[in-house]
């Protein structure tokens, strides 16, 4: 080596000898550890397991209590079917919801839904769903006709991101909702009340009948027990109002104003599209930083026509999907007015959906070919997804003829 | 309900990939753009693994990546520009970032806060101006680093059956130094302490303190930072990975979201299929798996018994690196507003490697994290007058083995503020009032959607009894089950999103090779 020019480097660890048998004795002195290794089986796996726990693919329920909530509305108490591989039921943040499998005529379809009961029930055993039956709601209408204590439930583990976050959120929560829009704001409550969360919460909350809201007694007890943490103000949209102490019409800036400090909120906002929509409007007067004011996934939207950007002129059409599947094709007819996922349902392909709100990305499909019209709240869609044609077909509408490639259920 | 129970895949490939991460990913390609009959099986709804990204608010977030490493510029283009601008067309923007990295020391009496140039001149001259007389013993390192990645290829080129006489003659340090720790190493080359402290700096990347990391590793990596710069996708990880999935499809493979393997069926020591959780039975003699071999040996070979013993031995003989924990902000006011200077900021207790390892064993907020603030390399990346900013740290699995699912919630918040309070310290900043989005990522998370073993996304820790080379050398003798091979951060080629993509064309090509002599002989 020293015959080499000054330029040539000529590195000792140890010594020459030293350091060119520890090279060579790389390779066997990896076979040795290897050969004196125990060749037990790996059975634990504890983060996985922890995660599986917090995120379960499917929990297997069963109706265990039915409590008429309103006129319109019943609690459904769900603990783990006995029968099943669930034991427990996944831990949760207060504000998610869950998303329900149901056999509709024979075809799956799913359903999210808001946990009402807080993440301390979970741990005794039970979730607790409050349901509004809808005018012309299919499976509203089979939930009334069919669900009773012993009916089996399938759902989802609990996804969404519409709560209380202590690092992002002041912890004077003002909350706003809408008819059934109320449900994760008794999980939060009861959170609040519980300890789970340090927080204080003010509710207005939107009614159209007065002999219809949710929860009425409920919150006026919790409102009694700890009025430094609860305040609930209903807001009715009747004409005669004989309740006391409610504020007649909508939620406005002048209502707002009346029983929160806007500057030092944060908002969290549940309930139908067309009541955000009014909110965000009356909000906007405040001059809030955008970090202030979150809110809750619509579910699917209701009548898509009322939007102002949807093509019109298309409403009345029925569109041909040509649908990939694994290796198979199928063809499938498609309102526009339905979402692409409706379609899919109804033609009895299984997609997978969990938030039906454009959000959570489950049911990622690929545009072949074809136009849909995605509603702008709506679209959640990564950048290179919009850049590949991706598109979530819970979210998007039929404008023309589609080819698409859907994934399986998991 | 008759669709879905119907198999609806065909029943036979000439290889299965169990995974769509970087590694099956790139497995996938090569294999379908050399016309063989792929099928890549993923259990998520989406490419990628660690490699994608998630929406919330205003905000795409980058899920893992930080720089990646053997890009380069178009001048001095890495493996994988290569890979993904020549061979595949891919169509996918990367850019560089502005600098190699910011380091920062924070610990009373031990103070540091240098920010360190790409190109090995500058790099040298940075450390130089820091600690003055280093340049000589830098400039060692960096020829030593060239050696080294020069045997890397040679041994590459041989794969794994080098002639011993090139070596003696072509690369005799690399030799003598292949054995040994960075420490060791830089000892030999007379590095000043504090020199080796800032050339350290990449050490969170591969997760081993100074003292056990295999010097050739680790001095690769420095050089390939220094010499080709660091690039990130203008568009996510998600955007490179759903491209690689587009390209897939474009050649003919068959790519299956939602999908999960639950057995690779072995006969009399070959593979002769795989299972899926949906009931798919598929025929293949090949399958690359983009699981660990931790996973691959313990959960999925049926029926245990056709396990060699060999293979559980080899698990358990080698170190199960670390997962990780990223608090992931979208802030309301731009970077500049927030004072926050740098793309990648290491910001470290102390210079003690081994110290900070040890802080992963606990369950509480770490001395040492990679943080990177994603509009100091993408300026565009969020929307105006905000910015977006990552704090990753890593823990061993075991530090989070107790949690339950009660106390998760408060545990994960509770880190995250801690890092943010020690980033804002650090940094001299205040974020607290500009959060507008805030997503944690733990251990948890990386074992839910990429389904890893413990979480862990570092692979087997790179000792030098178990870097690259004794790796490399062990090619052909590591294959335990006729048919099978591995791609990933758990390959011949070490973790990080670099070496998984090269991980996966090797092991791609070795299956190629064997697939061709089968037909040969058919």
């Amino acid at each position: 080596m020293s015959k080499d020019s000054e330029e040539r480097l000529n590195v000792t660890v140890k010594s020459n000898t030293k350091d060119l048998f520890a090279f060579t004795k790389l390779l066997p002195s990896r076979k040795k550890r290897i050969e004196r290794a125990s060749s037990e089986p790996i059975r634990e796996d504890a983060i996985m397991e922890l995660s599986q726990k917090l995120h379960p693919e499917r929990q297997f329920l069963i109706i265990d209590e039915v409590k008429e909530e309103t006129k319109s509305t019943k609690t459904f108490k769900l603990v783990p079917d006995p029968d099943s591989e669930t034991k427990e039921l996944a831990y949760f943040r207060p504000g998610q919801y869950i998303s329900l499998k149901v056999d509709l005529k024979g075809v799956r379809i799913t359903r999210p839904y808001s946990i009402a009961s807080p993440p301390k029930d979970a741990l005794k055993g039970f979730y607790e769903l409050t349901i509004r039956k809808e005018e012309n709601g299919f499976l509203t209408k089979l939930i009334w006709d069919t669900w009773s204590v012993g009916t089996k439930v399938e759902s989802s583990g609990p996804e969404g991101f519409f709560s209380f976050e202590r690092l992002r959120d002041l912890n004077q929560i003002v909350g706003i909702a809408g008819g059934s829009g109320i449900t994760p704001f008794r999980s939060m409550a009861k959170a609040i009340i519980d300890g789970t969360i340090d927080a204080k919460l003010t509710l207005l909350y939107g009614s159209s009948e007065e002999d219809d809201i949710i929860y009425y007694e409920e919150f006026k007890q919790m409102e009694k027990n700890n009025p430094s943490k609860i305040k609930i103000v209903h807001v009715l949209s009747c004409p005669v109002i004989s309740l006391e102490g409610c504020e007649r019409g909508f939620i406005t800036k002048e209502i707002i104003e009346k029983y929160c400090d806007a500057n030092s909120s944060t908002f969290f906002i549940c309930g139908p599209q067309i009541m955000y929509n009014f909110v965000q409007e009356e909000l906007k007067k405040f001059n809030l930083p955008a970090k202030r004011i979150r809110r809750e996934a619509f579910g699917e939207v209701k009548d898509i026509l009322t939007h102002p950007d949807f093509p019109k002129e298309v409403a009345e059409k029925v569109f041909k999907v040509k649908v990939h599947i694994g290796e198979q094709t199928k063809e499938i007819p498609a309102m526009a007015t339905e979402s692409v996922l409706v379609a899919l349902e109804r033609a009895n392909l299984n997609p997978p959906s969990k938030c039906r709100s454009g959000e959570c990305g489950f049911c990622r499909s690929l545009l072949i070919d074809g136009d849909v019209y995605i509603n702008p709240v709506s679209d959640w869609r990564k950048g290179a997804d919009k850049k590949y044609n991706y598109f979530h077909p819970c979210a998007s509408y039929p404008i023309s003829d589609l080819e698409i490639n859907i994934p399986r259920d998991s | 309900m008759s669709e879905n129970k119907e198999q609806i895949i065909e029943d036979s490939y000439d290889v299965v990939v169990i995974g769509a991460g970087n590694g099956g990913l790139s497995a996938t390609v090569y294999l379908v753009s050399n016309g063989l009959k792929v099928l890549c099986l993923e259990q998520h709804n989406l490419p990628g693994g660690v490699a994608s990204s998630f929406i919330r608010g205003r905000f795409e977030f980058e899920t893992s990546l930080h720089a990646l490493e053997g890009y380069g510029p178009p001048s001095n283009k890495g493996s994988v520009r290569r890979l993904f601008e020549d061979r595949l067309n891919l169509d996918t923007k990367f850019v560089q970032i502005p600098e190699a990295f910011r380091l920062i020391s924070t610990d009373p009496g031990e103070e540091m806060d240098v920010s360190m140039p790409f190109g090995v001149e500058n790099f040298i001259n940075a450390i130089e101006r820091e600690v003055p007389g280093s340049r000589e013993s830098l400039e060692n390192f960096f020829k030593l680093a060239k050696e080294v990645d020069d045997a890397f290829n040679y041994f590459g080129k041989s794969k794994g059956n080098p002639d011993q006489g090139v070596l003696i003659k072509e690369f005799p340090n690399f030799l003598k130094t292949a054995a040994y720790s960075a420490t060791e190493v830089y000892n030999a080359l007379n590095i000043p302490e504090k020199a080796q402290h800032i050339l350290n700096g990449y050490w969170a990347y591969m997760g081993l303190p100074a003292s056990r990391i295999n010097f050739t590793v680790y001095a690769t990596m420095v050089l390939s930072y220094a010499e080709k710069g660091g690039y990130i996708p203008t568009d996510r990880s998600h955007g490179f990975t759903t491209a690689l999935d587009s390209k897939i499809r474009e050649f003919g493979g068959r790519i299956e979201y939602n999908t999960k393997v639950d057995k690779i069926l072995v006969e009399e020591g070959k593979v002769i299929g795989v299972k899926t959780n949906r009931g798919d039975e598929i025929k293949t003699n090949h399958v690359i798996s983009n699981a660990s071999p931790t996973l691959t040996y313990n959960k999925l070979i049926f029926p245990k018994s056709e396990v060699p013993e060999i293979a559980y031995k080899e698990v358990n003989a080698r170190i199960h690196g670390l997962t990780g924990f990223v608090v992931y902000v979208g802030l309301d006011a731009t970077a500049e507003e927030l004072g926050l200077h740098g793309y990648s900021l290491f910001i470290m207790k102390n210079m003690d490697t081994e110290g900070i390892y040890e802080s992963w064993s606990k369950l509480q907020a770490p001395d040492g994290m990679a943080c990177v603030v994603l509009n100091n390399g993408i300026p565009d990346c969020s929307p105006k007058g905000t910015c977006i900013l990552d704090i990753t740290t890593l823990f061993r699995p075991e530090a989070w083995k107790d949690v339950k699912p009660e106390d998760y919630f408060d545990i994960k918040n509770k880190i995250a503020e801690e890092l943010i309070k020690k980033f804002e310290d650090a940094t001299g900043t205040s974020l607290r009032g500009h959060i507008e989005e805030i997503e944690i990522a733990t251990p948890a998370t990386f074992a839910r959607y990429a389904r890893l073993y413990n979480g862990i996304f570092y692979g087997y820790e790179p000792e030098s009894w178990d870097s690259v080379i004794p790796r490399m050398m062990a090619m052909g003798k590591d294959v335990h089950i006729e048919g099978l091979e591995f791609a990933g951060g758990f390959g011949r080629r070490l973790h990080g999103y670099s070496s998984a993509i090269n991980d996966g064309k090797l092991s791609a090509g070795l299956t190629l090779q064997k697939i061709l002599k089968e037909r040969e002989e058919a």
